[in-house]
């Protein structure tokens, strides 16, 4: 059985959304019309649902349940609502809802669809989750407006139109501003079924805009975890143990205690904490402290000896097969095919957001509040409750704008660790962690080893197609975040039951762990005999969620080998590809842009060359050339064309950029990214020797985005997949040389060391 | 007392000497739009101006710009007016997350006043110290250009806020 993220995802939010409409089916009156008539009656503001709020003087502010991590989404959200409700965008206020507020405040049937009492942010699920919603929740606004407006007037609704935040008679050449109809729209049946705008209608989506949050982006006011400014706050810098798990076992910390500013130097669970007025106080105190630290979970841990027993368990069967299709081993046993095996892998990769992880907490009784940069106020709200002991609904997440996300946000450690701190202060408490901490401390993405196997025929078709990796299971590793996905509502031991079933089933075997080989058991080739088998590794360093997840390896894998195969067949790559995408027709529309953009096939300046990669993740389908070179040992990427098919796109600006970033980021881990354990502890640490692709580095990027009337699928992830593959393949064409270990880097002097 | 000009404002903290710019500017003064992101030197998030020089505010000690003039972003914009980098930085939608973008249109724009003929070569020597997790590059290249232009006055704006 095979099953995407995204449909683990609804499984979640089914469950609790067959017992959400159970409890709202109980003949008890519309809560959300209770609430909405109570708010217009002391405020005179309009909410018809949970996403939207009209006041007397035309604002409409947008409370998102999703979290701004730069990949644009209360642009995008502003834009879904603008056009329903018939407001210019830039009208649109977006802001980070604070949990409770979205789990707690639904009783409309019309909105409260499954998923949406719990705030999560990843998956590039948040367009695709919100593009109905968001719209009917803006729509069903509209309608009541226009009602109210119909009802003053003594008109039929259905002679009055919205325009540009206001309601027209045009018969009469009456207009009535939204801000002068909150009461008595408040007033009106709620709208459940309201309707939407065809696509031929659409004035807003699918133009080129600014993004909603870019002038407080460029001006320095938008405000980020660490700028949170909570009156009589006192700052904190952790000193971690120098590997997981390990304890206090000596601390001579007399001298800072002692210091300007410092109000305690104390151990906690997470280390030894140096609390100050100010950080810089903090950081300067915490210089002094002398921390003996002992034992840790990770004793033993050697990155290099767990990669060569993961290269060697991949060359035995797997323990899951995930998809088995013909017979491969026969395919590549037949006469006059050419065979190929080949090994390839990838190290630990932390996420390192710019804004290194921080939380803001404040402990009261009966009451405990997060000011956090993060991608799930739920999650971070059921962490909390659990490492303090309280009832989750005492707990509220408020979001700032987080300085990067790329999957680290979701992990509530960080938040956690302010909590199990701010319990020791009668004030709020920040925590800011140094960048190496950062680095050292992530949750990475899985170090992974693949043995892959194939078959071209005389005719130079692909005719077997063999996928084995080892890799440690992130759904094993995130089981405690997952559950705490589960509504608030059903009880604590419920959450932890269905979180422990979910992943229960997954370890024992009856269901293989399907994001570790997600993209290659739905790779979309034509190929007779297919097998994917996966090989779950176990370590005690928790590995997570990192930008495209699976994707982010498999691609590189697929796409590398595909164009192994190609090339052993004596084909052209994008020939080759297409041959095997017959009957897929968006897969085709975007390789043959991809290729039409790039002059394909068109010869290259000497000492470059050209590679093409093509992977769908998170829905949507994304094809890169990449050109590359090596000149003097170094490797130069000077082009990234990019075609994407992800249904509409609402901002397609926010789509381009989505592409862009997606490629460079993984265009660093491609060429320059890995994690290192030596004796259980991480070697790299800032930013020079955990480095990222810079401005001298960067590609020229050109996207391609097809024009579709499909439904939106996501954008934050589906631009890195084919990164790595495509400028494999690039170098290839440039050298001859195969690089199948990242970062490219190392592999290329390794190669070249090995070479004769 | 260390006495020192921010955004033109005479400023005066105690702090230890040794204490960096980048905090006296965040803890003391509340301008929290210059970000911490290396505490090193090594991604530029923390980038401010010393007498109009783009500085490491992180690991430049208060002590050193004793009676000198510091401008953060907050001091960027004039008289309600966004500097042309600023605008340039809007009209090509450069930021994502944002959290390095304060770092990147200081350095942007001691560049450009150091070199008001910006080449591309310039842009590589100059914003490759300013590091972006998201991947703006490609956008701040074409936003230093247009802010060139727009600050001869060569190009009117476009998508700047306005729409259907």
């Amino acid at each position: 059985m095979s099953m995407d993220r995204r449909t683990f995802m609804q499984l979640l939010g089914a469950a609790g959304g067959g017992l959400m409409l159970g409890v709202s089916g109980g003949g008890c009156a519309n809560p959300q019309v209770r609430k909405m008539t109570e708010l217009a009656a002391e405020t005179g503001e309009f909410q018809p649902n949970v996403f939207l709020t009209v006041t007397p003087d035309d604002r409409v502010l947008l409370a998102l349940n999703k979290s701004e991590m730069g990949q644009g989404v209360m642009t995008g959200t502003a834009t879904l609502v603008a056009e329903e409700l018939e407001v210019p965008v830039s009208r649109i206020e977006p802001f980070h809802a604070a949990k409770p507020e979205f789990e707690t405040s639904f009783g409309d049937a019309n909105i409260s669809v499954p998923g949406l009492g719990m705030q999560i942010t990843g998956g590039s699920s948040s367009t695709p989750e919100n593009y109905l919603r968001v719209r009917r929740a803006a729509a069903s606004a509209r309608e009541m407006l226009i009602a109210a407006a119909a009802a003053s007037w003594g008109v039929p609704a259905s002679a009055c139109a919205a325009r540009d935040g206001a309601v027209h008679h045009e018969a009469s050449g009456r207009s009535t501003r939204y801000g002068e109809l909150t009461k008595l729209a408040a007033q009106q049946p709620l709208v459940e079924e309201p309707r939407l705008k065809k696509r031929s209608e659409f004035t807003r989506i699918g133009v080129r805009r600014q993004r909603s949050d870019a002038l407080s982006k460029v001006t320095g006011a938008a405000e980020f975890g660490t700028d949170v400014a909570i009156p009589n706050v006192a700052r904190a810098y952790v000193l971690h143990p120098p590997t997981l798990g390990a304890t206090v076992a000596k601390l001579d910390a007399a001298e800072a205690k002692g210091m300007t500013g410092v109000l305690d130097v104390l151990t906690f669970e997470r280390g030894v904490a140096v609390v100050a007025e100010k950080y810089w106080q903090a950081r300067r105190a915490a210089k002094t402290v002398q921390v003996t630290w002992r034992g840790g979970i990770l004793n033993g841990l050697n990155t290099d000896a767990l990669r060569e027993a993961a290269r060697d368990r991949v060359t035995r069967a797997g323990d899951h097969t995930m998809r088995d299709e013909g017979d491969v081993d026969d395919a590549m046993a037949r006469d006059g095919v050419k065979a190929l095996t080949s090994d390839y892998d990838v190290p630990y990769l932390a996420h390192a957001p710019m804004e290194p992880m921080n939380a803001t907490v404040h402990v009261q009784a009966e009451r405990v509040t997060v000011w956090a940069p993060n991608q799930s106020p739920t999650v971070m709200a059921e962490a909390v409750s659990r490492v303090l002991r309280v009832p989750r609904e005492q707990v509220t997440v408020h979001s700032t704008m987080l300085g990067g996300g790329f999957g680290r946000r979701g992990v509530p450690d960080y938040v956690a660790e302010a909590a199990l701190l701010a319990r020791h202060f009668d004030r709020p408490i920040q925590v800011i962690w140094s960048r190496e901490d950062d680095t050292r401390m992530a949750y990475y993405r899985p170090l992974a080893t693949f043995r892959m196997r194939g078959a071209v025929n005389q005719g130079g078709k692909a005719v077997a197609l063999a996928y084995r990796s080892a890799s440690q299971s992130i759904i094993i590793d995130q089981a405690p975040v997952l559950s705490a996905a589960f509504p608030e509502w059903i009880p604590l031991v419920g959450r932890r039951m269905m979180a422990r079933s979910n992943t229960g089933f997954l370890s024992t075997g009856s269901v293989a762990d399907f994001i570790a080989s997600e993209g290659a058991t739905d790779t979309p080739y034509d190929v007779e005999n297919i097998r994917v088998e996966y090989i779950p590794i176990n370590t005690r360093l928790p590995v997570s969620f990192w930008r495209s997840v699976g994707h982010s390896f498999n691609g590189f894998v697929m796409e590398s080998f595909i164009d192994e195969l190609a090339h052993a067949a004596e084909r052209d790559p994008v020939e080759f590809r297409r041959e095997l995408l017959q009957g897929k027709p968006r897969y085709l529309e975007v390789l043959n842009t991809v290729a039409r953009i790039s002059g394909w096939g068109k010869p290259t300046e000497e000492g470059w060359g050209r590679g093409v990669a093509i992977h769908r993740s998170f829905g949507t389908i994304a094809a890169q050339v990449i050109e590359a070179g090596v000149f003097d040992d170094v490797i130069r990427v000077r082009k990234v064309w990019c075609a994407v098919d992800c249904g509409v796109a609402i901002n397609p600006d926010v789509v381009s950029a989505q592409m862009e970033g997606g490629a460079i980021f993984g265009l660093s881990a491609a060429l320059k990214q890995q994690i290192n354990l030596v004796d259980g502890v991480v070697q790299e640490g800032n930013f020079d020797t955990y480095p990222s692709l810079r401005m001298h580095e960067s590609p020229e990027i050109e996207v391609a985005i097809i024009d579709s009337d499909e439904a939106p699928t996501g954008v934050g992830e589906p631009g890195l997949p084919p990164a790595a593959p495509a400028l494999a393949n690039a170098i290839f064409a440039a050298t001859g040389v195969r690089l199948r270990r990242m970062p490219f880097e190392i592999a290329w002097q390794d190669a070249k060391e090995a070479a004769p | 007392m260390t006495k020192l000009k921010v955004n033109g404002q005479p400023q005066e903290v105690d702090v230890p000497g040794d204490t960096p710019l980048l905090w006296v500017l965040r803890e003391e003064l509340g301008l929290t739009g210059t970000k911490f992101g290396c505490g090193r030197a090594l991604c530029g998030a923390c980038t401010v101006h010393v007498n109009g020089k783009a500085r490491r505010s992180c690991v430049t000690p208060v002590s050193v710009v004793e009676g000198k003039e510091v401008t953060t972003i907050e001091g960027l914009a004039r008289g309600g007016q966004l500097h042309p980098v600023q605008q340039a930085w809007l009209e090509e939608n450069v930021p994502q997350c944002g959290y390095c973008q304060s770092g990147q249109i200081m350095a942007a724009v001691a560049l450009l006043k150091a070199r008001p003929e910006v080449t591309d070569d310039d842009i590589d020597a100059v914003m490759s110290a300013n590091l972006c997790r998201c991947g703006t590059y490609p956008r701040i290249r074409r936003a230093i250009k247009r802010a060139v232009q727009l600050s001869r006055g060569e190009m009117t704006r476009d998508m700047g806020g306005r729409e259907p």
